[in-house]
């Protein structure tokens, strides 16, 4: 019973927090100048 | 700078190409990066940053001043320079939608040797890659 308590609240938990962590800098890319 | 970059907090991996000055930072996924720091560093060892591009994918939301601007942590987000792109985003603006972008985040002024480093960076959309 708990088991399943506990895996419910994990799988809302990850629906609430995707979102979040689907957001992020992916790359980043510079031209620079002076570099030897 | 190699090394420098490399130690910036946030940073996976730095590919340097000495041809054509260009500079490819890989990010972690643990959102730690910092793209104006990036910046700073860059000029602490001793070149010049013409230009800094960014994908980012994040949320659409309005600042504390109004303005459009992508969020890519909970705690950091770029405010848009307003553009054709920008504008066509507004109504996403507060929305679960999760866009994907190419911006511009800085370019070296015409004529200047220096950055302004104290200038907040805007986020100038080049294109809209992906609407989820």
């Amino acid at each position: 019973m708990n088991t399943k308590r506990i895996a419910l609240i994990v799988l809302l938990g990850s629906m609430l927090v995707v979102p979040v962590a689907q957001a992020q800098i992916k790359h980043i890319e510079m031209r620079v100048e002076g570099m030897t | 700078m190699k090394q420098h970059l490399g130690r910036q907090s946030g940073v996976q991996k730095v590919e340097v190409n000495l041809l054509d000055g260009k500079v490819d930072v890989t990010p972690k996924e643990d959102g730690q990066i910092d793209p104006a720091q990036l910046l700073k560093a860059t000029y602490d060892s001793g070149v010049t940053a013409a230009e800094m591009d960014m994908t980012a994918r994040g949320k659409i939301v309005k600042d504390s001043s109004g303005s459009l601007a992508l969020q890519v942590e909970p705690n950091r987000s770029f405010a848009f320079a307003p553009n054709e792109l920008s504008n066509g985003l507004e109504s996403r603006a507060g929305t679960q939608t999760i866009v994907t972008v190419l911006g511009q985040l800085y370019k070296k002024p015409a004529g200047k040797k220096k950055a302004d480093l104290a200038v907040p960076l805007r986020l100038l959309i080049l294109e809209v890659q992906k609407k989820e």
